[in-house]
């Protein structure tokens, strides 16, 4: 079956990840996921998700994705359904098509005229605020 | 439908991605990072050259380049590449292991042909062939 070219690239991985190769991953709409989610790299989720996120890059939240939890990433953006914690190293996005529900905290946040936001705001000023 | 062989949506868990607990869901995903729990899927699973699973699989297509212990039930087929390593227990409609990929475990076969007679029957008592039951 032609699937896939043979060649072993990366069949040795040494478990260390480069961080130039850093790549993104994807819940589509029709998968779910209990459970929790980590690494580095960026996540785009669909689909639902119950449970954690814990990401040390960029997580983007599309419609119809409908997530609960506990929600960590360097940078959130959010067009989707977000009932729980969220919370960003760097910056969290809201788009008009948000629907968020919990606690919000971040270094920068911004929302979008429409996006549906409740639940508590907080900037965490410790955050380093330099451009990302 | 039997005429669409893969469905055209297909989640990625990428390289320096690690899942850890229940994925269910009706399309394809591409494992390159690390899942463990229970995964079941009405689609295809790949299991990239650098992923490493370890759960319950129930899927219709497994593809293996990487590495998967644990329990699978492939109903249409189950395939491991070369760079592919399963340890553990398969149920599978077909079976495709290359030459150099390493299956070390049982395994079994889905059998989809049932007589009709016993597909009916709701089969009340154990099959005259399956393990002897002392009660």
């Amino acid at each position: 079956m032609g699937l896939f070219s043979s060649k072993k690239k990366g069949a040795d991985y040494p478990g260390r990840e480069s961080r130039a190769g850093a790549e993104t991953s994807l819940i589509g709409a029709r998968l779910s996921v209990q459970g929790k989610i980590s690494g580095s790299g960026s996540l785009i989720v669909m689909g639902s998700l119950e449970g954690e996120i814990d990401l040390s890059g960029e997580l983007v939240v599309s419609p119809p994705a409908k997530l609960r939890g506990e929600i960590r990433a360097r940078r959130i953006a959010v067009a989707g359904t977000v009932e729980g914690q969220v919370s960003a190293q760097e910056k969290i996005h809201l788009e008009k098509s948000a629907v968020f529900s919990g606690e919000l905290k971040a270094g920068r946040i911004s929302v979008a005229e429409g996006a549906v936001l409740n639940g508590s705001v907080a900037m965490n000023r410790e955050s380093d605020p330099q451009e990302g | 439908m039997a005429g669409d062989p893969q469905p055209t949506v297909t989640s990625i868990i990428g390289r320096s991605l690690a899942v850890e607990g229940e994925i269910r869901g009706e399309e394809c995903l591409h494992v390159d990072g690390r899942v463990k729990g229970t995964l079941k899927l009405e689609g295809d699973l790949v299991v990239g050259p650098s992923g490493v699973v370890e759960a319950e699989i129930d899927v219709r297509d497994i593809f293996i380049l990487g590495t998967v212990t644990g329990r699978v039930t492939a109903h249409r087929r189950f395939e491991v590449q070369p760079s592919g390593r399963f340890e553990g227990e398969a149920a599978a409609g077909a079976y495709e292991i290359h030459p150099g990929a390493v299956f070390e475990g049982i395994s079994r076969m889905l059998s989809s042909r049932k007589s009709p007679g016993e597909a009916s029957a709701k089969q009340p008592q154990p099959s005259p062939s399956g393990m002897p039951q002392k009660t």
